[in-house]
């Protein structure tokens, strides 16, 4: 694999990953914030056994998209960008990738401490990771909040981007993620 | 003939008599006893226990027509390990203990069955009243003591258990398994 050229898209698996797991992100956010807002009681319960069930399953789409990504390489960066562009492109997406893994788990050990089991769509229930523990929920709590805006920020910041080398720098960063585009090279 | 009946009557008259005499009286042991119940919520099992209970029991394998099992419930005890779904469980939309401090179950016929026990009683729950049959073993122990364990089934909304929202069993399910474990001692 070395000796082969970088691709110059993002292959089907790849755009189906980044898409099919931005795509439950947005619902995550849509359910857990709401959900966060609403006094305790069966309505709550009704939105927080979703949010967990979309959680579980980007947490499986992420060990998934993982693996993938070790062996599979992404394409280039496009030439223009400075040392310090290509360093923040690096670290929003390695950030990425560690946030696909701790929100799912942080929200998972936090059900596992308030003795509330995650079931996947009343298919099956995951184990509890601990037992209850009071202080653990509210620590892992505010964690899973903050991360939440975190990760906010972080997906801001990398929609402006994607937008600002379509729009700005007129490079494919944007459209080599797009299906059904083709991505010429342009300047 | 007519002397032949008495005496079928005074026979059956005396073998009741001699299975009252037959049973043994237990209570239960606070600290050792437990009762537990399983519910679905959200699609996942939760467990909660009652720490305050008291069972009467008077039993004897061989004279189940005088065998009965009496058990207080203080609603107020209990714990399923979060303190939320506590307060909420013993809100007035579930077991409203303020009005309902109590349950209670008695049982109203006993039968041996190839695993064990079987019996069918009045559990009354949340103001309501209805027959709720359990399964059980009986295992007699040291010293005059015995355990009585066993389980049921019930579904909460025939108690009126789960008002408003929590009529609904989307998020919390109507089938509610009991699992008891009775640690009896022989009454003084």
């Amino acid at each position: 694999m070395p000796n082969q050229s970088p691709p110059t898209r993002y292959s089907a698996v790849a755009q189906g990953f980044h898409w099919l797991i931005a795509a439950l992100i947005v619902v995550q956010f849509t359910l857990g914030w709401t959900a966060g807002n609403l006094p305790i009681g069966a309505r709550k319960l009704a939105r927080l056994d979703w949010h967990k069930s979309f959680g579980m399953t980007i947490l499986m789409l992420a060990v998934l998209r993982l693996l993938w990504r070790l062996f599979h390489r992404p394409p280039e960066l496009p030439a223009g960008m400075t040392a310090i562009e290509r360093q923040l492109a690096r670290a929003t997406h390695v950030l990425f990738y560690v946030l696909l893994f701790v929100m799912p788990l942080t929200g998972w050990v936090m059900s596992s401490a308030k003795n509330f089991s995650v079931s996947w769509f009343h298919q099956f229930t995951w184990p509890n990771l601990i037992g209850p523990n009071e202080r653990a929920f509210d620590v892992l709590r505010t964690t899973h909040d903050t991360l939440s805006w975190l990760l906010f920020a972080l997906a801001s910041l990398h929609i402006l981007a994607a937008l600002k080398h379509h729009f700005w720098h007129k490079d494919d960063v944007l459209k080599r993620m797009l299906p059904f585009t083709k991505s010429e090279k342009r300047s | 003939m007519r002397n032949i009946y008495l005496a079928g009557t005074a026979a059956v008259l005396l073998g009741a008599a001699a299975a009252v005499a037959a049973v043994a009286s237990y209570t239960s042991d606070a600290q050792q006893s437990r009762l537990e119940f399983v519910g679905l919520q959200a699609g996942a099992e939760f467990k909660g226990v009652f720490h305050k209970f008291t069972a009467n029991v008077d039993f004897a394998p061989d004279a189940l027509a005088s065998s009965r099992i009496d058990v207080q419930i203080d609603m107020n005890s209990v714990d399923s390990m979060d303190k939320d779904r506590d307060a909420t469980i013993r809100g007035k939309d579930v077991f409203d203990v303020a009005h309902n401090p109590t349950a209670h179950y008695l049982t109203k016929s006993i039968t041996k069955t190839a695993a064990g026990f079987a019996a069918v009683g009045a559990l009354t729950l949340r103001g309501v009243t209805k027959d709720i049959p359990i399964e059980f073993q009986f295992v007699p122990g040291a010293a005059g003591a015995a355990k009585l364990s066993g389980s049921a089934k019930l579904n909460r909304l025939d108690f009126g258990v789960g008002q408003g929202d929590w009529k609904s069993t989307d998020t919390v399910g109507d089938a509610v398994k009991i699992n008891f474990s009775l640690v009896l001692k022989p009454k003084g």
